[in-house]
């Protein structure tokens, strides 16, 4: 657990150090893939939580959502469809229900 | 709470958590700069049109300068005096200044609103009667009507000199201000007819009345001034008239039409 407030705070600096920022056109891109990224890492500590953290299966999926969400979010853009309101949604709602669970795991302690 | 395992765990969770942070804070701040962005702009532009018009000031005096240089005596005097008649320099002398603004009476049911506002028409008159009476020069809310000088509504202001102006209207007009003063308030007159409408029409009497410069830009796209030799190789005066009497039933079906108009308006006041 400490290491990953410590790793969230170091990220945390380095944005702030970061000149420049993100071009308008990436902005629908970076909001998803970050959507993307909570949603793992919540997952993670649910799955912590429960005893069935497997690393393997965290780093897979953190870096696969983040670039299906991207592709979802890029292909909605190609086909003027948003689709990266349904990608925010249903990541939003897994965030949620992911939340739900720890809240209850942590609650049964 | 949460037990990890092993050390390459925790550097992967270390490395995950950094990328995390990393993105959250860069999402905020590109969204505080996308904000920041519009403001700019318009602070951007705004510099720069102050930069551009100080630079085209600057030039148009540079202008005048070598202008000013390249004359003298005799030909200055003349150029002055035609710039005058042009227009080109800011006049001052005894005038009227006469303030027009739209009526504050309600229209009553079933009668058209449009009747109760200042519209070109109206200028137009008042313009029309002032030259007629003698008017040396005259501006309508600080522009300086000349020849070319086009009075007409659009949307909710009159367009004069390429400028949007807005009511209410002040006319300045060098002149006899006796002259000029009962020019607009005779029997059955411009301010007459303002009155019945409820149209607030003020003539000041002044011996210092100011007429601005014109500031526009003129430049002949069409027309071409004819040199003395030409019109002696056309000859017959005959071919200019021609040619001019080609645009007199336009001229003319203005005329009369402005006309009509005017006596409708008249009637309505009576």
């Amino acid at each position: 657990m400490i290491y990953a407030i410590i790793g969230l705070i170091f990220g945390i600096v380095g944005g702030v150090l970061t000149p420049g920022f993100i071009p308008k056109i990436y902005a629908p891109y970076f909001s998803v893939a970050l959507m993307a990224g909570l949603d793992t890492a919540f997952g993670g500590l649910r799955a912590a939580m429960e005893g069935e953290y497997d690393n393997q299966v965290f780093i897979s999926g953190f870096v696969v959502n983040i670039l299906l969400a991207v592709f979802f979010c890029y292909a909605g853009i190609k086909m003027d469809i948003d689709f990266y309101l349904i990608v925010i949604l249903v990541l939003g709602m897994r965030i949620f229900n992911n939340l739900a669970i720890i809240r209850r795991l942590y609650l049964k302690k | 709470m949460m037990t990890v395992k092993n050390k390459h765990t925790r550097i992967l969770i270390f490395l995950v958590c950094i990328i995390l942070g990393y993105m959250i804070t860069m999402q905020l701040r590109s969204h505080n700069q996308y904000q920041n962005l519009a403001i700019q702009r318009a602070e951007d532009l705004t510099v720069r049109l102050k930069e551009v018009q100080a630079d085209r000031d600057k030039l148009a005096k540079e202008l005048d300068e070598y202008r000013a240089g390249r004359i003298s005596g005799a030909a200055q005097k003349e150029m002055d005096d035609l710039k005058a008649r042009a227009g080109e320099t800011e006049m001052e002398g005894k005038g009227i200044i006469f303030t027009l603004d739209d009526s504050k009476q309600a229209a009553k049911a079933g009668e058209n609103k449009n009747l109760y506002i200042i519209h070109d028409e109206d200028l137009l008159r008042v313009v029309n009667e002032l030259r007629a009476a003698g008017a040396e020069a005259i501006s309508l809310n600080g522009q300086r009507l000349i020849g070319s000088s086009e009075i007409r509504c659009v949307g909710p202001t009159v367009l004069v000199n390429e400028r949007r102006l807005a009511a209410p209207f002040v006319i300045s007009a060098i002149g006899n201000p006796q002259t000029l003063d009962s020019s607009l308030k005779l029997r059955g007159g411009v301010i007459e007819n303002f009155k019945f409408w409820g149209i607030r029409a003020d003539v000041v009497q002044s011996d210092k009345v100011r007429v601005p410069a014109f500031k526009g830009n003129r430049t002949f796209e069409f027309a071409k001034p004819v040199s003395e030799e030409e019109k002696k190789e056309a000859g017959r005066p005959a071919t200019v008239d021609e040619g001019t009497s080609e645009n007199k039933p336009g001229a003319d079906a203005e005329k009369s039409e402005g006309r009509q108009a005017s006596q409708k308006n008249a009637g309505g006041a009576q």
